[in-house]
């Protein structure tokens, strides 16, 4: 068994489990402040008046700040379209007005209520195909004067447009046997991570020092570094133990208002979200979809044609999401053999709480939309549903939604071994059934670092970067270098999410941390391999080619005697030369495609190291209630090589169970006044761990030719085992009740109400 | 959130004493400190801690009946084996409420006196004809379950009384009872729906027959057109069903979040159904799971069940 494959206990996790882990909330400095947001009392309107007096009036307040208090600058990384504390006009109910610091958090919260603001209503625009009317209120008057890279595709409320076109879908449409046209809706819904979001600011003359729970420490440095128009040499982001984020603590998000808080308090300030606030000023939640699909097939089964037009909600304002529609064509084309395609998706702004990544984002939404209309195209076809995806799902040589020609995939496999795993096809009581559903995600290259150094004893220590979310990623990259260097992973430690001494890395994201981190310390470790090897074959006074490192000593070939150790050499290199490796391994370039009929290309024109999936779930629906079971599921996926079973493992599980949720229960509410209903957890409803089934987890193991993936030739996996669990579940449903559910979640109210249609 | 004093009575007069001051008394917390932290309303300002009043404690028998004291947690009840077989209806009940953290901690006096439209063993208690002890400093009154409640978080008790226990009657012989609730997920829920039943049978007749439902109007209460339709009748499937209907029509569900009116009436009356089928299953003497909503809803995976 390679190092990396075997069993190990990771650093962080004595400390978590036991409870004496330290997260940002538990943080305390003498004389540190207690900071409250005073939000919005409209989700639209303009602001007339802001008088804070009577708030710095209070006894115990020290900083009371609006946007008069900060740099007037605009940020958001692909539009620029929001500022630190509104200005004209709020757009949603947690956008941000003013904020305090003081002694405690009641005197902050008294001083929040005390803050006098004056507005005048304008109309909400809350339905995301009514934003996009002709007419329609604009959210941004000014939208046309607001910086945005040049990719964005953009008009009045349409914040981003994207088109995927492939051969001609008019003439595929036409010649079809069957064409089949179905409408969804997909709720909006929320990351919740079970720690909600805190920040602490300390300043040290003119540098700042900010303990943040972001997923993204590098990029919160830059957003800190624009807003407040600081070097990002004066700003340094340390994360202490992060309580899980699923892409809701991504972005930058409040770590400037409180920095400003504390420059201007001259005092550390500790800002800690309530769960309340984590529901409506999250900056990052998943986003609602409307999603219309039509597909033409051939009698045979062979899809000739897929057209689709979609409308995700982008909310008040633009954080990562405007790469979403592109991303969401792709879905909603999915991993078949499609000649004909044409997909127009676009970002409308509402006045909601802003959309963001989250644990693959729009992908779990567009796969049950697409997965429940595979089903359907199937059952007109007369064939069954798992038979009409074999004829048509992508193997090597195919081409994708772009023309993407597929490489080392393995994307039938997970389709024939998931089935299996269930017992598709099996007797099962009249009210149980089993669905399938497929997906697929992409890998995401980007730049990462790394250093490892060999300390005096001859362990050694990573310095890295990259940010633990809790996945066990960075916790896991140990596995990588000690078996580049012989050595046990035990003898690592790691010097982790602080941007002050790390290399740039973008953070727990985008399923990237071992796809690019891991490369990164892997080269690092190659460096001081042959900083080892250089030395050892000084001291052995052999030649550098005869040597090799193993268990932890550099011997010659064929002469075990002839040996050194590691700390050996480490206390030598302490006397001259010391041994530093640094890694920064090169971006694996995107697959070619052919784009050029598309439109608001902004990434995702193709998938690099693509990963596959098929989920196949056995449900059980109370056709009395509604209420829907998941029983038992099979997840299967092709993630190239996977490195670390147990960690691997841990992604499908819980992805799965964060699937379950979505497809069942998880979705937010929204009131005439565009407030969310249901923002606590007695009714937003989590799935516990007793509704967690059997989940029996299989991987097709088809690694990506060197250079075109992650480390040996691996995917990245945090994201992928959300994606197809709703599809699967609602086709399940679908089977057993004769009624298919068209908005997610699939409530138990909602599942019964198709029932009586 | 934050109360101003707190003080930790050793004994009832001591906590009736801090009442008569103004202070709220508190034990397990689940209701007040986790409305506070949510919210919901502050705490009060001043707080007399009861937990450690042993007299509060215990379940105990009494002439077959059973008396509760107002510390018993949820967790005691279902570990009460004259709860699971006499008052199962109580049972089933108290082993749903939220998680296991709070059948652990929360009492049935808090879960009492807080009063919610939507709490389990609401239903039970009041078709099992339990009495509340009212003790404040100037004396003691004796008051029925079914007049305790006037509205959502609102009772009839006086600002300085304290419940300190409650006294259910034995119930006849050929009674069985059931508590069915409408669950989205396996734990932590709340009611959206529920529904008690307690049926007597005399031979193959329903001699009486209490029937409760919960969450469906600003108080549980029983449904006399319900009961009237199950009373003196062979508990045939018929007889269920009018008698399920009848508690469903008696309904004045609300829309919200958790569900539409519509959605809540007609689950109205498949719990109902569903918790006199049950409890109609025991008073023969068969056997069914404690709690009963889980298999109701048709518990196959793993964990609770």
């Amino acid at each position: 068994m390679a190092t990396a494959e075997k069993p190990f206990i990771r650093q962080d996790g004595k400390d978590k489990v036991t409870g004496l882990g330290r997260y940002t909330a538990d943080l305390d400095m003498t004389g540190m402040l207690q900071a409250k947001f005073r939000y919005s009392d409209h989700a639209h309107a303009r602001i007339t008046r802001i008088d804070t007096s009577k708030a710095r009036a209070l006894p115990g307040v020290f900083a009371v700040i609006t946007h008069e208090d900060v740099p007037d600058v605009r940020y958001g990384p692909f539009v620029q379209d929001r500022r630190l504390f509104a200005k004209h006009k709020v757009r949603y109910e947690g956008e941000l007005v003013a904020a305090v610091a003081a002694l405690t958090d009641e005197i902050a919260q008294r001083a929040v209520e005390l803050i006098e603001v004056d507005y005048e209503p304008l109309e909400i625009v809350s339905d995301v195909e009514a934003a996009l009317q002709p007419g329609a209120p604009l959210l941004h008057e000014d939208w046309a004067s607001y910086g945005a890279s040049e990719d964005v595709v953009r008009e009045g409320n349409d914040c981003s447009r994207s088109t995927i076109l492939k051969g001609d879908p008019e003439k595929g449409m036409a010649e079809a046997d069957i064409v089949v046209k179905e409408r969804y809706v997909a709720d909006m819904s929320h990351a919740v991570p079970i720690e909600p979001h805190a920040v602490v600011a300390q300043w040290q003359g003119d540098r700042v020092t900010i303990w943040s729970s972001t997923q993204v420490p590098f990029i919160a440095r830059s957003g800190v570094a624009t807003t407040l128009e600081l070097p990002e040499a004066h700003v340094r982001i340390v994360v202490p133990h992060l309580g899980g984020g699923f892409g809701g603590k991504c972005e930058f998000h409040y770590e400037a208002q409180v920095a400003a808080l504390a420059r201007v308090a001259q005092r550390p300030v500790r800002l800690v979200f309530s769960r309340r606030e984590e529901f409506l000023a999250p900056d990052h939640r998943r986003e609602g979809q409307v999603l219309e699909l039509e597909t033409g097939v051939r009698r045979d089964g062979s899809i000739v044609a897929r057209r689709g037009r979609l409308i995700l909600d982008n909310g008040a304002y633009s954080a990562d999401a405007p790469f979403f529609p592109q991303l969401a064509a792709m879905m909603a084309a999915g991993p078949y053999k499609i000649e004909n395609v044409f997909v127009d998706a676009s970002l409308a702004y509402t006045n909601t709480t802003p959309s963001g990544s989250v644990r693959a984002p729009t992908a779990p939404q567009a796969c049950w939309a697409l997965e429940q209309h595979m089903d359907s195209v199937a059952g007109q076809l007369g064939m069954d549903p798992v038979e009409f995806r074999r004829r048509n799902i992508v193997k090597n040589g195919d081409e994708g939604p772009t023309r993407q020609v597929f490489e080392d995939i393995g994307a039938a496999e997970t389709l024939e071994r998931a089935v299996e795993l269930i017992g598709y096809g099996k007797e099962l009581p009249e009210d149980e059934a089993i669905g399938v559903a497929v997906g697929w995600w992409p890998s995401f290259g980007i730049a990462s670092g790394a250093y490892v150094k060999i300390n005096g004893d001859g362990s050694a220590t990573i310095i890295t970067g990259a940010q633990e979310c809790g996945t066990g990623a960075v916790m896991a990259l140990p596995l990588l270098a000690a078996e580049i260097l012989g050595m046990e992973p035990e003898s690592f430690s790691l010097l982790y999410q602080d941007t002050d001494a790390g290399p740039f890395d973008s953070g727990a994201s985008g399923s990237q941390t071992t796809f690019n981190n891991g490369r990164a310390v892997m080269a690092a470790a190659n460096d001081v391999r042959e900083q080892l090897l250089d030395l050892a074959a000084e001291q052995l006074e052999a030649n550098r080619d005869d040597l090799e490192l193993k268990d932890g000593a550099v011997s010659v070939k064929g002469s075990p005697t002839k040996s050194v150790t590691i700390p050996e050499l480490a206390e030598a290199a302490h006397g001259s030369t010391l041994l530093l490796g640094r890694g920064a391994d090169a971006v694996p370039e995107m697959p070619a495609s052919d784009a050029a009929g598309c439109t608001g290309r902004l990434g995702m024109e193709s998938f690099l190291a693509p990963t596959f999936i098929t989920h196949a779930v056995r449900c059980k629906v109370d056709r009395e209630t509604g209420v829907v079971r998941v029983l038992e599921v099979a997840a299967v996926h092709e993630s190239g090589r996977v490195l670390n079973p147990i960690g691997a493992n841990g992604q499908v599980e819980g992805g799965v169970v964060m699937g379950i949720g979505m497809a069942t229960l998880e979705g937010s509410l929204l009131g005439e006044d565009a407030r969310q209903l249901n923002p606590h957890l007695l009714d937003y409803k989590l799935q516990t761990a007793s509704d967690s089934p059997p989940i029996h987890i299989g991987w097709v193991d088809s690694p990506t030719k060197p250079g075109a993936g992650g480390p040996k030739g691996s995917k990245g996996i945090g994201e992928p085992p959300c994606v197809p669990t709703p599809g699967a579940i609602a086709n399940a449903i679908a089977q057993i009740t004769g009624a298919r559910v068209h908005e997610l979640p699939m409530t138990p109210a909602r599942v019964w109400e198709a029932m009586q249609r | 959130m934050s109360a101003e004093s707190y003080t930790a009575a050793a004994s009832v007069e001591e906590a009736l004493e801090a009442m008569a001051a103004g202070a709220r008394p508190i034990a397990g917390g689940t209701d007040l400190v986790v409305g506070a932290r949510g919210g919901k309303a502050p705490l009060p300002d001043a707080l007399v801690a009861i937990h450690r009043v042993s007299e509060l404690r215990g379940i105990r028998e009494q002439d077959g009946g059973l008396v509760l004291g107002a510390l018993a947690t949820h967790a005691d009840i279902v570990a009460s084996s004259t709860a699971c077989e006499r008052f199962t209806a109580l049972a089933d009940a108290s082993a749903i409420v939220g998680s296991h953290a709070t059948r652990n901690a929360g009492t049935i006096g808090g879960n009492v006196m807080n009063a919610s439209p939507a709490m389990e063993t609401g239903g039970p208690l009041i078709c099992f004809d339990a009495v509340a002890t009212l003790r404040s400093a100037s004396g003691i009154r004796r008051v029925a379950l079914a007049d305790l409640f006037t509205g959502p978080g609102r009772t009839v008790a006086e600002p300085g009384e304290l419940l300190t226990e409650l006294a259910l009657p034995a119930p006849k012989d050929g009674t069985g009872s059931c508590y069915a609730r409408l669950e989205y997920r396996r734990q932590m829920e709340i009611a959206i729906v529920g529904a008690t039943a307690v049926v007597t049978l005399d031979g193959g007749t329903v001699r009486d027959a209490r029937i409760a439902i919960t969450a469906l109007a600003p108080t549980i209460h029983r449904v006399a057109e319900a009961e009237q339709a199950l009373n003196g009748s062979d508990a045939s499937d018929a007889a269920v069903h009018a008698a399920a209907d009848a508690a469903a029509g008696a309904s004045r569900p609300i829309s919200d979040v958790r569900g539409s009116a519509d959605y809540r009436r007609a689950m109205a009356a498949v719990l109902t159904r569903r918790a006199i089928s049950t409890a109609i299953t025991r008073a023969r003497g068969g056997r069914f799971p404690i709690p009963a909503s889980p298999a109701l809803h048709g518990a196959v995976n793993g964990g609770a069940a």
